[in-house]
């Protein structure tokens, strides 16, 4: 698989996080949130606009924008 | 001598049970407001505990201590006892999810942090056991160095440890920090400060759980999975939502409507009780008219509150209220506003004013207030009656060059769409100009399915009815009396009649002069008619005053302004007179026109005021003052305009400010003027 970051992998895939880029408050928020680097996370759907994404992580579900999605780089780290 | 009471505050993350665990500590709040300056809601209750009283803050949900909203500043400076007003706490009761405990442990390890004593509440512990979760308490409390203990609401069970736990710790040593540097730490090496902390953070949660909690394949999960599955697949999931949208809509539209005849009916016999008992004067009109009226005014829109928080806080409860926000953020996105904007703007439809309260569900302040700015744009309950007056009276069933088209329905059907397309306009270019920000973070949880509490749910209904009636309703009032008194004085009985001598002898010209259709001219012999009558020379007369007042004279005065939307004074003296609520108009171009105070829910006074309309005359000329542009004009300004006092008070007291009220006043007037303008001129060109 080559997906880079969280917005472009397929509803149902299980990854982990590589990174959160940025450093202002918005990637801040989604360090506390949970999406730390390592942690698993699985993309549960999408809206029915195909945005925003539904995602599990560290046992909840958290929506957040494909834009906020853009800075969480998957992959091994 | 008595202890002081202590100062306990109730911290968690949104959506963890924290309004349960208040209601079941410290029953109905006994103080709810905002905090000073902010538009943070400020919630207070009181208990007893072993003879010391205990005084209960319960904080706004909030993720982080690291501040980054209003809401979560006040948090801060609530714990640290710098916020005017509140005492510094003596305990922190930290509400931590038990079904979701890692990301909850995150902001209650930063509570251990503040220096105050701290105990944590495991709340849903039952559908924690559930779900399969085991959580070894003692060893987490031991970890922690503080208590924690099991609650289940539906049980009771821990209340009262809580209180123990509560009573023991307040004042106590704080306990101590836990340890996120080590190995982990090094992880955020190159990064801001506080993401580093995060990192780290959540490194020490994984360790400080590992071995305390464990989770065995669920027994009840298997229902829940399924719910889940099906309202969020893409078609059923959507089908539910249209389903609850449409009946949460259809309850404030139609349900509130018998609750709303019932207040209504009865403030009419508490009028016309007060009525019989006092002379008829100044003092009974004031009564009457001013005071009376306004309370009306304000406590007929109890019901559509009520009822609109009673859905949200059950949709909130169950978890859905997030779920309706992810379904709906991108159409909304479009528009500079967010998912969570849509139930407010839906149920501003009924009406404006339960929308806008509903706006508190908004945590993202920027989005809060622009949902509030373009709320009133939805066209609300109070519009239809002056829409369909207007429809009926002057716009044809059928247009000649389309004779299929249902064109009444096409008018009514644009006026809805019109407030919806300006509201995208407005939110669109209010977020490209004085709302431009840094983006804002839209990070949501969605929480899982469970059954609201019903203890909650009512709590939440009566505390925005009442909070309501507090704040807005005696400026409801006050505003109502203001208007009275406008058009009521100056009242000069020698002016009086000679307008009502004037308007027979005008009247009599016309006729004389011939030159009317037949049934304009059966209309005019009727005036004159009813002029010898005691009823209809009372309608005159009130007619007359009503022309003569302050208000009256504003309407000639504002008369070059409306001039241009093709209105004759007495028509901007009506819009002007709508002030307190749209639906007046209707009572007021009843008055002005000499038909007395007419009920618009009654057919037969509707189909007076239409045939005075349709021969009313623009003074000294054979000109009709309304026409179909006339009549679509006078729509598109009511679709736009801010006309309606009690929904300026409400966003004032939502916004904790004059400002906002202010700017929406002005900008959708201006707005319904060039609306009505453009209408009119469209309508002219075109011959219509």
């Amino acid at each position: 698989m080559v997906a880079e970051s969280l917005d472009d992998v397929p509803v149902g895939t299980t990854v982990r996080v590589r990174d959160v880029t940025g450093a202002d408050p918005v990637s801040l928020r989604l360090l506390e949130m949970g999406l730390t680097p390592g942690v698993a996370i699985r993309l549960v759907g999408k809206s029915p606009f195909g945005d925003p994404l539904e995602l599990e992580v560290r046992g909840y579900r958290l929506s957040i924008r494909r834009q906020e999605a853009a800075r969480v780089a998957i992959g091994d780290r | 001598m008595t202890p002081s009471p202590l100062t306990v505050v109730l911290l968690g993350n949104p959506n963890v049970g924290k309004s349960t665990l208040f209601t079941a500590l410290a029953g109905i709040p006994t103080r709810v407001g905002n905090y000073p300056g902010v538009t943070v809601e400020e919630k207070l209750g009181r208990f007893s505990h072993r003879g010391r009283q205990i005084n209960l803050i319960d904080l706004p949900g909030t993720y982080s201590l690291l501040p980054q909203s209003p809401d979560e500043r006040v948090v801060v400076d609530v714990l640290h006892g710098r916020m005017a007003d509140v005492p510094r706490p003596d305990c922190i009761l930290v509400v931590a999810d038990a079904t979701n405990l890692e990301r909850n442990l995150y902001l209650a390890t930063q509570a251990l942090g503040i220096g105050l004593p701290v105990v944590v509440a495991l709340t849903l512990s039952d559908i924690a056991d559930r779900k399969g979760i085991r959580i070894n308490v003692d060893e987490l409390s031991r970890r922690l160095g503080c208590p924690v203990i099991r609650v289940a609401s539906p049980t009771g069970e821990g209340i009262a440890a809580v209180r123990d736990h509560v009573l023991d710790a307040a004042g106590g040593p704080a306990p101590r920090q836990l340890v996120i540097e080590g190995t982990a730490a090094s992880r955020g090496v190159g990064r801001p400060p506080a993401a580093a902390e995060a990192i780290a953070r959540y490194d020490a949660i994984e360790r400080l759980l590992a071995g305390v909690i464990r989770t065995e394949p669920a027994r009840g999960g298997i229902a829940e999975e399924r719910i889940d599955a099906i309202l969020t697949h893409r078609l059923w999931g959507t089908l539910f939502f249209v389903a609850v949208m449409l009946s949460m809509f259809a309850s404030i539209f139609w349900l509130a409507t018998p609750l709303m005849d019932v207040i209504s009916s009865v403030m009419d016999r508490v009028s016309s009780f007060v009525a019989g008992l006092l002379p008829e004067g100044a003092v009974r009109s004031l009564l009457v008219d001013g005071v009376l009226a306004g309370v009306a005014g304000s406590v007929v829109f109890v019901p559509q509150i009520a009822l609109l928080f009673l859905f949200v806080a059950i949709l909130e409860g169950c978890g859905y209220l997030a779920r309706a926000a992810y379904l709906m953020d991108r159409l909304l996105v479009a528009t500079g506003l967010s998912g969570k904007s849509f139930i407010p703007l839906l149920s501003s439809f009924a009406c404006a004013i339960p929308g806008i309260m509903a706006a508190r569900t908004i945590e993202n302040r920027r989005d809060r207030l622009l949902t509030i700015l373009v709320a009133p744009l939805m066209s609300c309950s109070a519009r239809l009656p002056v829409y369909l007056l207007l429809c009926g009276a002057f716009v044809p069933e059928r247009s000649t060059a389309l004779p299929w088209l249902p064109l009444r329905a096409v008018v009514l059907a644009g006026l809805y769409a019109l407030g919806i397309v300006v509201a995208a306009l407005v939110a669109l270019s209010l977020s490209r100009t004085i709302f431009r920000g840094p983006p804002q973070p839209f990070v949501m949880e969605l929480p899982s399915w469970r059954w609201p509490r019903p203890a909650v749910v009512l709590e939440r209904a009566r505390e925005a009815a009442w909070s309501f009636l507090q704040n807005a309703g005696t400026l409801i009032v006050a505003i109502s009396v203001v208007i009275w008194a406008l058009m009521t004085y100056p009242h000069d009985e020698r002016a009086i009649d000679a307008d009502v001598a004037a308007l027979r002898s005008s009247l009599e010209a016309r006729v004389a002069a011939g030159g009317d259709s037949d049934a304009d001219r059966a209309e005019l012999i009727g005036q004159i008619e009813s002029l010898d009558t005691a009823e209809g020379l009372a309608a005159a007369r009130r007619g007359a005053a009503q022309r003569g007042s302050f208000l009256g004279r504003a309407g000639r005065f504002v008369e070059p302004v409306v001039r241009p939307l093709g209105w004759d004074w007495r028509i901007g003296c009506a819009a002007i007179a709508s002030f307190p609520a749209r639906e007046v108009v209707l009572g007021t171009l009843g008055v002005i026109y000499n038909l007395g105070d007419l009920d618009p829910g009654d057919a037969g006074a509707t189909t007076a005021l239409e045939r005075r309309l349709k021969a009313a005359r623009w003074d000294g000329t054979n000109r009709p003052v309304f026409n179909l542009p006339v009549a679509l004009s006078i729509m598109v300004f009511f679709a736009l305009c801010a006309q309606c006092a009690s929904t300026l008070v409400v966003i004032g007291r939502e916004t904790a400010s004059w400002v906002w009220p202010i700017v929406t006043f002005v900008y959708m007037t201006v707005l319904a003027w060039l609306g009505a303008f453009a209408i009119y001129r469209i309508g002219l060109a075109l011959g219509w």
